[in-house]
Formats: C-alpha cells, structure tokens, sequence
C-alpha cells in the first residue's frame, strides 16, 4: 500500500486552520472581509467635515468614516451607534449614555469629550453648515466618562434625529482642524486613505471596528459621477457596483441589462408646490382650492413618473413620526371650474417658477399642470430658472407657485414645519403665516412622541385643508445595483450605506 | 522688438485688471445669494444673513474688491464658499485633469487634423479629399455629447475596451480626448486644405518643382511651413479654449476638469473659485496669445514688430 503523501496544498491548508485557530476571532472575521466595492454617487463630496455640509452624497460617505450618536434604520427607527441610550430628562434636558471600549482610527479612545467637543464644536463655530440646527443648544455637560447631558434652550424632541446626521469627531482635532481634516479619523467602519478632488474617495475597511464582523468588504471606493446616463453606463460596463439617483425613463435600460438590479423604495421626501401667500392667487385659499382640484395627480405618477411616485395622503411621508392618512386629495375639474366661477374670476394667471433639472421629469410634470389648469380657466406661466435665480425670486416674492420638494432629511417633520409653517421661517419665502399653526409647532417639540404625534396631526389636519400647498407626490428612491453585491438596502433617505454590504 | 514686448505686457496687465474688475462685479450683480446656496433651503434668514457675514459679502463692494486685489497680490484667492478650502487649491488640483485632457485633445487634433487637411491638398478631388471632407463636417457638426455618448456605450458598456468615464489612468483619457478634439481636428483640416490648396497654387511652389525639388519636401518644407500663420493662429485660440475647460465633454465622462468646476461653482455662486479660474484662464490666455505673436516671427521671417 502507497504511504498517503502530505500534498503541498494540504500542508498550506493545514497549517493555515492551525494558524487561525491561534488567532482567534480577529483573523476568522477578517477572513469573512473581502472584496472591494466601488459605488457612482451623482453629486460630488464638497467637504471632509461632518457638520459642514447637509449634501446627501457627502453625508454618505462621511457615514462610513465617522459614527454619529445614533443611527436610523430605513423604517424611522432612532437605533444606538456611539450612544448605547438616550433619554430625556425633562423637556429641554437628553441624557446620553456613550458606548465604552470604542477607538478612533488613530487608537484615541471615544468618550465624552468627543461628544463635547463635536457638539459645543457646531453650535459655536456659526461659519459651519449645521450650526443654525444646534443654536438651541445651551449646554453640553459631561457628567462621567461616558455619560453626557444636554439641556437646550427650548424643547427639542427632534435632537435624536439631528445627532444621526452628526458624526462625532476627536477632541484632538481642535485648533488643528485644516490638517484633520485633511486626513480625517472617526470611529466609523472604514478609514480614510485618500480623496481625488471631482473624482473620488478611497477607504479602508477599519479592522478594529467596534461592530463585530463589519465592514464585510476591504475596501470601498466612492466615485462621483453626476451625469446619469454615465453613471449608468459605468454600472453597465460593470466598472462601478451601485448607483443611486436613478430617474424613472432610466429603469427599463438598466432592468434589461444581464447582471444588474434595479431596487426602489418609498422616500422620506413629499413634493410640495407652495403658493406665495401675500400675492393674488395664493392669498385666496378658493384658488389655492381650485388649483387643486385641476391637477390629477394619479396621471403625473402614472404617465410621467412611470409609478415612481406614491399618491400623497398627509404633508409628512408615511413612517415620520405625526404621519396620519387623511385620504388623497380629488381630482376634480368641475367644481374647480365651479368654484372659479363662483369666486368671480374669468381670467387668471400663475407664475409657476421651477429651479431648472433639480427634480426628476420636473419640466414635464409643470407643463402637464399647465395643460390640466389651463382646463378649468387657469393659465399658467412656467418659468424655469437657474436654482440660484429661482431662490432669489422667492425671497422677493415673484412667484405664485413655486416647484419644490422636501426630504424630512433626519426622519423627522420638525425642520419642515418649523420652516416653512411659522412666521419667521416662512417671512422670505411662502409668507404663511396662521398662530394656531405655530402655536402647535412648538407644542409638538417636546420630546415625548405621543405629544408630538398628536400635535403634526393637528397641524396635518389644518394644512390639508387650508391647502397652502400642492403635495402632489410622495417621491420614490430608485437605485441600481449589480448583483454582485449582498445584502444591499435601499435607503428611503438616498443614502448609499456600504458597510454590511459583501461582494460576491 | 523690446519696445513691442514691453507695450505688449503692459496691454496685457491692463487687460487682466479689466477682466478681474468685470468679474468681480458681474458676479455680484446678477441675482442669487450665495449663503442661501450653501445652506440647505430650510435654513432660517439669520443663518442666512450670519453666512454672509462670514463670506465677507455685507461689504460694500468697493472694499470686497480692494481686500479682494490685495489678497491677489499676495497669491490668496480666498476660500471657496463650496469647498471651504483656498480657491486657489480647489482650482490648482483641477491643472492636471485639464492639462491632460486639453493636450492631449491638442496632439491628436494637430496630428489627425493636419494630415487630412494635406492629405485631401494633395490629392485634391481624390477619394481621399472626399473622405476627408465628410469627415471634417461630420467632426464640425456632431454635437459633443452625442458623440461622447456613443463612444461610452460603444467602447465602454459595448466592447468594454475603455474605460467609460473617471480619471485613472491613459485609458480612461483616451474616450474625453477623441471626443473633445473632434471639432478641433475637422477644423484644422479644412484649414489646412483650404490654405495648402492657395499655396500650392503660388508661383514658388512651380519654381520648385521645376528646379527639381521631390514632391514631399515642396509640400512639407515650402507649402506646409507657409500655411502655417493661419493654422498657428487658430491653434492658439483653441489651446486657451481647451485648457479654459470642456464642459460638456467633462460632464459626460465625470472627468474632473477645470469646465466643470466653473460652471458648478457659477451655479452654486462660489465666487472666490469663479474669479480664480476666469482670472487664470484670461491669464493664460494673454500669454498664449503674446507666445503666438511672437512665433510668427520665428515662423515668418518676414514679420517683425516695433
């Protein structure tokens, strides 16, 4: 009988169990981590710097360098991330609990200096981009090592939601900021390696991440291609593995091609078109009525949208907190009609002005709005001008309706209202203006949910039927992907998060 | 000659003052505010105005423009409101993508350009003039992007040969170059035919010939070295055009250019970037323009100044 030779791949196999056995868990998770996914996000990463910036495409790729406080999951639900809890003390005090034994990249330990840092960091250097969310804030006081407590200056029940938007930075950064974030640490599951200013950002997975077993891949590189049929063309030629931003004509192209996925999911974002309150048309709420009742929304989701899009049933998408179904808004052409008449007017022009290609199919649609109010009387204007232009008419008022969407961008409608439904925050731009509104606006910012819900409910119910906007749509996410990856989501906030994303 | 260069720089320096002017104002007269662009549209008026505060824009603009020209002189173009970093180095880590793609787009639309338009001289009514032409109006009259666009699918997503768009490496120039220099290159041939054809025609060129000279050295020596002011001067142009930025071409490949970087930062009023990139461009085209004033009397012996 021939002796069993030991095969040179065997002894390697061998020897290789022994040696990750000796290893321990370490080496068996890096073992799990391969791959490199490559993502084409379409709008270019502006800064390095967490609290300067609100672009949804820097936002996600700072997310994998730097951890917030608290994360969101695709269903609205506050979930912990460097804080293990939070709660609230009383109306205007939060107390966080910090999760222990997390690093930054550079091996400094997180703690509450971090948090004080980070915080105190963006309420007082008002030259950042996110500073006017944290003026509210009045103190920011570490009461341990890993306990932090934060009283503000009012109610602020949406400072969870805001913190998910806010990574957490290293006190050391403070006094050397330009060359930090030059080669930026945070404590989030990758590191960054480098940035190719217009073209993109390279990290690495960040072995010691303090979520067992993630990032599942070793690297990730982040491209910005803002053209969409490139960034398609790139998915297609299998140069990149995911995409985001897909517009609905674009879908049939990419479904067809082997290999690749197409993934959608309802958006936090409802499009609103808000009448300029002070002026003629807007003023008059049987107009704001009639206009309503002209425009059918199912044909603009079923025609132009091609179905993605979601009929609208309340001011504030369906998962946010105060959401409430108050049924879909008619489609009426007659008593449209009727009401016009009644009301005395024979002719009547809007000026509908649009922040040129912001939105998908947006000329369409407000030609198509055009035809379907010109139906019952109504001739409407289009003016379709540079976004800055467009802005800078608003401030002056020279609209009637204006085209525009919202995303409730940390997963909660307190931003929205507070903009846009109180005196102060609606004096440039729609000029609402309704004491009982606000009045529920600041009741509901307490931080008890039930209150909250209850108060947006109310402000909902007013709203839908003062009409001081046309929401037409909720928005839908549509994103591509190769079907190489697993476990992909697709984020109804259009992040595009990586790091439990593996690679076949 | 030295009292030429001398008015001649001093024109220039004139010129450049004028264009930082007209930039500095035009920027700030047409409508849009710049904090309201940075800050998301939610954001409350004090954000707004406390912005703008920092931007340095509640300034009258007298004093905007006099810290602006100070910081010029001493090579601070000033932060970039969308970067938040200084404009200079927003614009100077676009050089090298512009630089690649404006040369390159140059080489091949001299090399490509010029032989067709000899080419098709030479063998003027030939097939080979005739293949020229259609290939001269098709490279004049194809708009950029649907060219590039079909370059991408055909090379790119197709073939899968080049890369489609980004910028990493030769392969991934190859696509934005052809695309970029198609009009150039048709241009050039044309106006290397046309001007060949007229000095083909001249009475040295016979002389030439009869005393013996082979045909490509007439063409290449005689003929070609005197069609050449023209060709130098419409060259020139495009050079100051090319490295100005292709915006189109740099949109539809996401190649990281200086086009794109202007015209987003117009968009998005990020004026220091703005300023920066116009006052380099005119720069460069100044002394571009100077250079070729001054090759015609390297080329052209006949041709002096002062």
């Amino acid at each position: 009988m021939e002796k069993p030779r030991l095969s040179r791949r065997r002894f390697l196999l061998g020897s290789g169990a022994v040696l990750g056995v000796a290893a321990g868990p370490r080496a068996a998770r890096a073992q799990a981590r391969r791959g490199h996914i490559i993502a084409g996000l379409s709008e270019r990463m502006l800064t390095l710097d967490p609290a300067n910036h609100y672009s949804i495409s820097s936002t996600s790729v700072l997310r994998h360098v730097y951890d917030p406080l608290l994360d969101v999951t695709n269903d609205d639900k506050f979930v912990p991330a460097l804080a293990e809890s939070w709660k609230p003390v009383n109306n205007t005090t939060w107390r966080f609990t910090l999760r222990k034994g997390v690093r930054f990249h550079d091996g400094t330990p997180f703690t509450a200096d971090s948090v004080l840092f980070t915080l105190k960091r963006v309420r007082d250097n008002t030259k950042l981009i996110k500073s006017f969310v944290y003026q509210d804030l009045e103190d920011v006081r570490k009461d341990d090592d890993y306990t932090v407590t934060v009283t503000t200056k009012r109610p602020f029940g949406s400072l969870p939601a805001h913190l998910t938007m806010l990574g957490m930075l290293p006190p050391g950064a403070a006094g050397n900021e330009d060359a930090f974030f030059g080669k930026p640490v945070g404590t989030g599951p990758f590191r960054f390696v480098s940035w190719t200013h217009g073209d993109h950002v390279d990290l690495e997975a960040n072995a010691k991440y303090w979520k067992p077993a993630l990032p599942k891949v070793e690297k990730l590189t982040v491209r910005f291609i803002p053209e969409l049929s490139t960034r398609a063309a790139a998915l297609r030629a299998a140069e990149i593995h995911v995409i985001d931003r897909v517009w609905p004509d674009m879908v049939s192209t990419l479904r067809a091609t082997p290999g690749i996925k197409v993934l959608d999911t309802p958006a936090v974002e409802a499009q609103r078109w808000h009448f300029q309150l002070a002026r003629e048309a807007g003023k008059d709420p049987r107009i704001r009525k009639a206009v309503s009742l002209a425009i059918d929304r199912n044909t603009i989701i079923k025609e132009l949208l091609l179905g993605y899009a979601r009929p609208v049933v309340s001011p504030i998408p369906p998962g946010l907190i105060g959401h409430t179904n108050l049924g879909q808004k008619p489609y009426d052409p007659d008593k449209a009609r009727a009401i016009l008449k009644q009301a005395g007017y024979q002719t009547l022009t809007l000026d509908f002005v649009l922040m040129k290609d912001l939105y998908p199919k947006q000329l369409e649609i407000a030609q198509a709005v055009a035809a379907m109010l010109s139906e019952v009387g109504i001739k409407v204007s289009i003016r379709n001008l540079e976004i800055a232009t467009a802005r800078e008419q608003r401030t002056a008022g020279n609209y009637d309706l204006f085209f525009s969407g919202w995303a409730h961008m940390p997963h909660d409608p307190d931003w929205y209202f507070g903009q846009w439904f109180t005196r102060a925050g609606a004096e440039k731009l729609t000029r609402f203006s309704d004491p009982r509104v606000e009045q529920l606006i600041a009741e509901g910012r307490v931080p008890d949910p039930k209150v909250r819900q209850q108060k947006y409910e109310e402000i909902e119910k007013i709203l839908w039927e003062e009409e001081p906007e046309i929401w037409p749509y909720y928005s839908v996410a549509i994103y591509a992907i190769s079907d190489k990856l697993r476990n992909f989501e697709a984020r109804r906030d259009y992040y595009v998060l990586l790091h439990e994303v593996g690679i076949a | 000659m030295r009292s030429y260069l001398v008015t001649r720089i001093w024109q220039s320096a004139v010129t450049l003052v004028g264009v930082s002017i007209l930039v500095f104002v035009i920027l700030r007269v047409v409508p849009g505010d710049p904090a309201k662009m940075l800050l998301p549209e939610g954001a409350p008026q004090s954000a707004v105005d406390e912005l703008n505060r920092h931007l340095g824009l509640r300034e009258p603009l007298w004093v905007q423009y006099g810290i602006f020209l100070r910081s010029v002189v001493r090579g601070d173009f000033g932060q970039s409101f969308q970067y938040r970093s200084p404009a200079l180095r927003v614009v100077v880590e676009r050089v090298p993508a512009t630089i690649q793609l404006a040369l390159t787009a140059m080489a091949l639309t001299v090399l490509v350009g010029v032989s067709i338009g000899i080419v098709a001289a030479v063998r003027q009514g030939s097939a080979y003039d005739y293949a020229g032409t259609v290939l001269a109006v098709l490279g004049q009259s194809l708009p950029n992007f649907w060219l590039g666009i079909m370059l991408m699918l055909l090379f790119g997503v197709t073939l899968r040969w080049l890369p489609t768009s980004g910028f990493h490496g030769w392969q991934s120039l190859v696509l934005p170059s052809v695309t970029l220099a198609a009009f150039p290159t048709a241009l050039v041939a044309r106006l290397t035919r046309s001007s060949l054809l007229e000095i083909l025609g001249q009475e040295y060129i016979r002389t030439g010939r009869a005393k013996g000279l082979g045909e490509p050295r007439v063409v290449l020596r005689h003929a070609l070295k005197n069609a050449t002011i023209p060709l130098l001067t419409v060259l020139g142009l495009q050079i100051g055009t090319l490295l100005g930025g292709a915006v189109i071409t740099e949109s539809i490949f996401a190649w990281p250019g200086m086009g794109k970087l202007v015209v987003d930062a117009i968009f998005f009023r990020d004026f220091p970037v703005v300023q920066t990139i116009l006052i380099l461009s005119a720069t460069i085209f100044v002394v571009i323009n100077l250079f070729v004033d001054l090759l015609y009397t390297v080329i052209d012996p006949r041709i002096r100044y002062g």
